[in-house]
């Protein structure tokens, strides 16, 4: 009676663990998204980009099809936003199953992924602070993580950012933006990612534009900030200039004025470069762009979007030898964001292709406007 | 009743309130609806009290709202919150401001509504209510008065004219795609789109935000919308989460505005009167 009921238990307990393999496989098999045969992106401007935002695009599918898009768009340049919270959200313990979609199915579509790191874990930053804080004391714990970061990706990651508009007191955790700390960071991550993969191009700036007047609490204003990079020694620390580039309601043509925010401001952030000794050095445009929302300030009309963009792309590729990439926020957001920046993106949330990504598309298979 | 009975009693309804209080204090929104005397609509016994409804709106969206000469909020949504705040017997007090600031506004109490043709979005009812659409800003097909054009299929060979870049040309080539076999013709502003099928008659449809539409209207041009919209932009009156009376408040003028004939006479006022629709 007791052996039969023992036998009983372990039936149960054999058919359980069956069913539980077979539902794991199951699950497995359900959420795995083939990568899809390696792939090339067809274009006549090698500099065209896109900014995605992944970082909250839960479903594996939905970034392989983001990516598939840029690819068929002619674009082979993508940034795309990797936040060490997520990844270590506790010391030394990495979770990288989003990120290496990210960067797997990038690769598979042919794009050459820019990673912009930021975004502080709770452990590395005191209590009642923003994720956008990171206090000296803990820079060489985000150099680490850059570290780890490139060398997990070697080869498929081969440029960084390292942070993100640190001249503006929300992107620097509500702290003074101070481009003497900011250039800290900068000496303490960069020889850590050399050593790791010295390969990898190592990103900085990547400055908002803004006109902040000295002593605001906002922020800094770009070209002065960039000036203050170099003089505390941040051109030893990086490689490629990393640039923001908004038109707002100016055309891509409107000379550059210190006092303007405007596309071709792009040409006074060289301009210092150039002065600093750093002329060798090339820059990329990280973010940018123009926005087509009805009634936002700072927007154009549809048409004049998809004119000033195709411009855009037209004098990174006939007049800046020294740029890059040209990478325009944002490709798409995984969510309506129910704000004027639904009118920055390039297809809908549920992939539907705006004009704007037709018209770009077309400009890139060399079509006729 | 016995001491002993007595003392029971007590403590039993002590117990009951501090569960029911418990309860409100952990989950105030669910045990309101299911405890309706504990329901308690601040926002309108603040309106009463102050004798004043204050809207917020971002006056850069005319006709809706934009700024007179003198520098005062005027337009529909401005006499919209004008005419409901009468019926209440308050007065409408408007609050101007970005438009990205209006629903923290609105959270943080600076103001007890927004009234600034806001497209209704329902990821937001958790965070606030809304009322019925007050004006539909969606996608139209509009033809000369005198189109033979009804329905949508009736595009079909068609000539018809978009907005470049726009939400009328993103559907139009979406209709493409999925086979209706229709000519796209992109113009680069809504007056330019509008005079190609009024004034030059280049085309014989355009796809066209009903807000356009309805301003060309105004201005006496003789064009008129068919069909049903193509793509709907409800706006809404939007209020805070906890503002459950307000609601039936602005639910019930609205009513009564309309069965007066006033939101057909405000719409008039900024619009002019609409053509017949088929």
């Amino acid at each position: 009676m007791l052996r039969n009921r023992r036998r009983l238990l372990l039936v149960i307990f054999v058919a359980l663990a069956v069913m539980l393999i077979g539902v794991w496989a199951l699950r497995q098999s359900l959420s795995h998204v083939p990568l899809g045969p390696q792939q090339t992106v067809h274009t006549i401007n090698p500099k065209i980009g896109m900014h995605t935002r992944l970082t909250d695009e839960v479903e594996e599918q939905k970034i392989k099809r983001s990516l598939e898009m840029v690819r068929e768009l002619g674009a082979p340049w993508v940034v795309e936003y990797f936040p060490w919270a997520y990844i270590e959200g506790e010391p030394g313990h990495y979770n990288w199953v989003h990120a290496d979609q990210v960067v797997e199915h990038a690769s598979r579509q042919g794009l050459t992924l820019i990673a912009r790191l930021g975004f502080v874990p709770e452990w590395a930053r005191p209590k009642d602070t923003t994720p956008l804080y990171l206090d000296e004391e803990h820079f060489v714990d985000f150099a680490k993580f850059a570290a780890v970061f490139v060398e997990r990706y070697r080869g498929k990651v081969k440029h960084v950012i390292i942070w993100n508009e640190p001249n503006l007191a929300l992107e620097w955790g509500y702290a003074p933006p101070d481009a003497g700390k900011y250039t800290a960071l900068l000496r303490a991550t960069y020889p850590l990612i050399k050593a790791a993969a010295p390969e990898v191009q190592v990103l900085a700036g990547a400055l908002a534009p803004t006109l902040a007047p000295p002593g605001s609490e906002f922020g800094v204003d770009d070209l002065v900030f960039l000036q203050q990079m170099y003089d505390a020694g941040a051109a030893a620390y990086f490689d490629v200039l990393a640039i923001h580039a908004y038109g707002w309601h100016f055309d891509p043509d409107s000379p550059p004025d210190p006092a303007v925010v405007n596309f071709r401001r792009t040409e006074l952030l060289r301009a210092i470069m150039v002065e600093n000794g750093d002329a060798a050095k090339a820059a990329m445009i990280t973010e940018g762009g123009w926005n087509d929302h009805p009634r936002w300030t700072r927007a154009v009309r549809p048409a004049q979007r998809i004119t000033y963009t195709l411009r855009a792309y037209d004098i990174a590729q006939q007049e800046w030898p020294w740029l890059d990439a040209l990478c325009l926020w944002v490709f798409r957001f995984p969510w309506d964001q129910n704000s004027y920046q639904d009118y920055f993106t390039f297809v809908r949330t549920d992939f539907e292709p705006k004009p704007i990504y037709t018209e770009v598309q077309r400009y890139a298979q060399g079509a006729t406007p | 009743m016995s001491r002993r009975q007595q003392l029971w009693a007590a403590t039993g309804a002590v117990v009951v309130a501090g569960v029911i209080g418990l309860a409100w204090l952990a989950f105030p929104e669910q045990s309101a609806s299911l405890l309706p005397f504990l329901r308690r609509d601040y926002t309108w016994q603040t309106i009463q009290q102050r004798g004043a409804w204050r809207v917020g709106l971002d006056p850069s969206f005319p006709p809706f709202e934009h700024l007179d000469a003198a520098g005062a909020a005027v337009g529909y949504d401005v006499d919209l919150a004008h005419a409901l705040a009468a019926t209440w017997d308050v007065r409408a007090e408007i609050v101007a401001m970005g438009f990205d600031s209006l629903p923290d506004a609105l959270k943080a109490g600076k103001i007890d509504s927004i009234v600034s043709a806001y497209p209704y979005d329902d990821r937001l009812t958790q965070d606030f209510r809304f009322s019925a659409p007050y004006f539909d800003a969606g996608l139209r097909i509009a033809v000369p008065a005198a189109s033979s054009i009804r329905t949508l299929t009736d595009l079909t060979g068609r000539q018809v004219g978009v907005e470049w870049g726009s939400m009328g040309d993103m559907i139009g080539r979406r209709l493409q795609r999925e086979g209706m076999t229709l000519a796209l013709r992109a113009f680069e502003t809504p007056d330019a789109l509008v005079a190609a099928l009024v004034d030059d008659q280049q085309v014989e449809a355009i796809l066209v935000d009903n807000v356009s539409l309805r301003q060309a209207q105004a201005a006496g041009l003789p064009l008129r919308a068919v069909a049903d919209p193509l793509e709907s932009v409800p706006y809404v009156i939007v209020m805070p989460h906890q503002a459950t009376d307000l609601q039936d408040k602005v639910a019930i003028s609205l009513q009564l505005l309309k069965e007066r004939g006033e939101m057909a006479a405000l719409e008039a006022r900024w619009f002019g009167k609409p053509p017949t629709e088929e």
